[in-house]
């Protein structure tokens, strides 16, 4: 894979995502919406740490839905459907800097996104600077990567462009409610507990707290108790299982599902 | 053929049940231009796309500049252009933009401005894809197809909904194209088109090549015709055998006409042989009419043929 050659395609897809008013709200209009939604929870307390910091951090996992699954299952359903992925296979390129393109301007706009919100909540809602950025940036990444190939997958069954606003709900919805990101999850029974943490996004919000705060948001505690820098990581060992359990999986049905050209043709 | 620029040996393409290509072989040969013609549904398409490495082959081989073309697509690539059936462009962008991304992803790239003139689209540089006509956005195809000078064209129906003139720029530079020696393979549905460009063709039918050749060989022995109005005091018995042909007598709008069918024979001979007979027997030939088989007859009895 020639990096400056996804470069260019990545800058190609840039140009479309500035023309398309649809595509350009999904990437900035909701997250500006949803960062809005947060100001009614500032002063609340939820389980030791501020209610409106406690949602925002599951924004930085959230904002992935958007800006990367959504945004990817678009791109890649249209493209295929209206032959230009079929025409751009068609030139020098290979096949992983086309889409490999298409990922970059993704996790970019997501990249984006991510450090809005950071500033906002350290500004506006009185966060902090992540205890361990790093291991924060890692489950993002991770993210990233898992709904990256999760949009090569139901793009593989996404019939056409519009119908991606309904083929996307299933996992859209099983991360809002999965995660924890809508509502807490302490009053749901143990074993539906249990189902949410599998749900994609789930580990993803675990490890971002987890790095955010320096505490251990993954053994739902009621206090979340204060982890150091080695500790995180080996209580996010878990989450990151789940998610390399995820990209495994999303990689192989992709590989089964995504297709170049409409199916008719 | 040692230069072959294709090679399709016994290729095989199936979509579930159906067989679309049913086992055709041919060779291009370097800096020739091969037509495929045939009715929809015929394999033009599939047959195209396999040697573009858009798929697999399931049985058979093809090779394109020596190499296969879908397993070792990032060979072959580089050194072809390939102008699809319809689609592909990013409606958003203008011409320029489309012809400027594209220079992006092709090495050795011809610059902007030639290739808007390749297109014919000087004027329309600055206009969205989505406000071109289609024959438009088939010049900006055929432009984007030949922007890194490619050795091997793949051109499927490159001049459907053109206007004629517009059919005639576009016959112009895939004639320069291939005098400059570029291999062109191209699909149509206008036997005209195989007339004015092919070097060699093959009309495939129902996943088979029923013919294949120059266009003399495809056509030579495919329905030559003389006919003329019998004079009115000829008995039918007294018209001659030209050298084996025998005339079919019909009526046709109250005219009793004599003709040929002169296949075997030849134009030339079969007419030479009448000639002589209707001046040693000083017999007057009205309304005598001798023509060479067109592509279009070949191509509307291999259709009709195949059927039967």
């Amino acid at each position: 894979m020639n990096l400056s050659a996804m470069s260019r395609v990545a800058r190609l897809d840039l140009t479309l995502l500035w023309r398309n008013r649809t595509a350009l709200f999904t990437v900035f209009g909701l997250p500006i919406l949803f960062a809005g939604m947060l100001v009614p929870m500032k002063g609340q307390e939820i389980g030791g740490v501020d209610g409106a910091l406690l949602q925002g951090t599951g924004h930085l996992g959230f904002f992935l839905v958007f800006a990367v699954f959504m945004n990817l299952v678009t791109v890649f359903t249209a493209r295929r459907e209206d032959r230009t992925l079929k025409r751009l296979r068609g030139t020098a390129l290979s096949d992983a800097e086309i889409t490999g393109g298409s990922v970059l301007t993704a996790t970019a706009m997501y990249a984006v996104q991510a450090l809005a919100l950071l500033a906002v909540l350290g500004i506006a809602f009185g966060g902090r600077f992540p205890a361990d950025p790093v291991l924060l940036l890692a489950g993002l990444a991770g993210g990233a990567a898992v709904f990256a190939t999760l949009a090569f997958v139901i793009s593989g069954i996404t019939p056409n462009a519009e119908m991606a606003q309904l083929t996307v709900l299933p996992i859209m919805f099983a991360c809002m409610l999965g995660a924890g990101v809508m509502f807490p999850m302490d009053g749901l029974p143990e074993w539906l507990q249990q189902v949410c943490r599998f749900t994609p996004l789930s580990p993803v919000v675990e490890i971002a707290r987890t790095g955010y705060f320096g505490q251990d948001f993954v053994h739902r505690t009621a206090s979340h108790p204060p982890v150091g820098i080695a500790e995180g990581w080996l209580t996010c060992v878990r989450p990151f299982l789940y998610l390399a359990f995820w990209a495994v999986i999303g990689r192989a049905l992709a590989s089964r599902w995504f297709r170049w050209e409409p199916r008719h043709a | 053929m040692d230069n072959a620029a294709i090679r399709v040996d016994g290729l095989r393409q199936r979509y579930g049940d159906f067989e679309a290509v049913a086992g055709i072989s041919f060779d291009v040969a370097a800096g020739e231009l091969f037509a495929l013609l045939g009715t929809n549904g015929a394999g033009k398409t599939t047959t195209l796309e396999t040697l573009e490495g858009h798929r697999a082959v399931h049985a058979g081989t093809v090779r394109v500049l020596g190499h296969d073309p879908h397993r070792e697509r990032r060979k072959v690539r580089p050194r072809i252009g390939i102008m699809l059936q319809d689609g592909g462009f990013f409606a958003d962008l203008t011409v320029a933009e489309t012809v400027d991304h594209w220079r992006g992803f092709t090495p050795a790239a011809r610059d902007r401005d030639e290739a808007i003139g390749i297109a014919g689209l000087a004027d329309k540089a600055g206009v969205r894809v989505r406000q071109l006509s289609g024959g438009q956005k088939r010049r900006l195809d055929l432009a984007l197809a030949l922007l890194g000078r490619p050795a091997v064209l793949f051109l499927d129906e490159p001049t459907s909904g053109m206007d004629p003139e517009a059919r005639h720029a576009t016959w112009k530079i895939v004639r320069d194209v291939v005098a400059g020696g570029t291999t062109v393979l191209l699909t149509t549905h206008y036997l005209e088109e195989a007339e004015h460009l092919a070097d060699r063709l093959a009309i495939l039918h129902r996943g088979r090549i029923e013919t294949s050749g120059t266009v003399g060989e495809v056509v030579a022995g495919h329905g030559d015709r003389i006919s003329f109005q019998m004079p009115g005091d000829l008995p039918v018995t007294e018209l001659p055998d030209l050298r084996g042909a025998r005339a079919d007598i019909s009526v046709d709008g109250g005219r009793t006409v004599a003709s040929y069918t002169v296949d075997g024979v030849g134009l030339q001979a079969g007419l030479y042989e009448l000639l002589r007979w209707a001046d040693e027997e000083r017999v007057r030939l009205d309304g005598l009419h001798a023509r060479s088989a067109s592509l279009e007859d070949v191509f509307l009895r291999t259709a009709e043929g195949a059927t039967r």
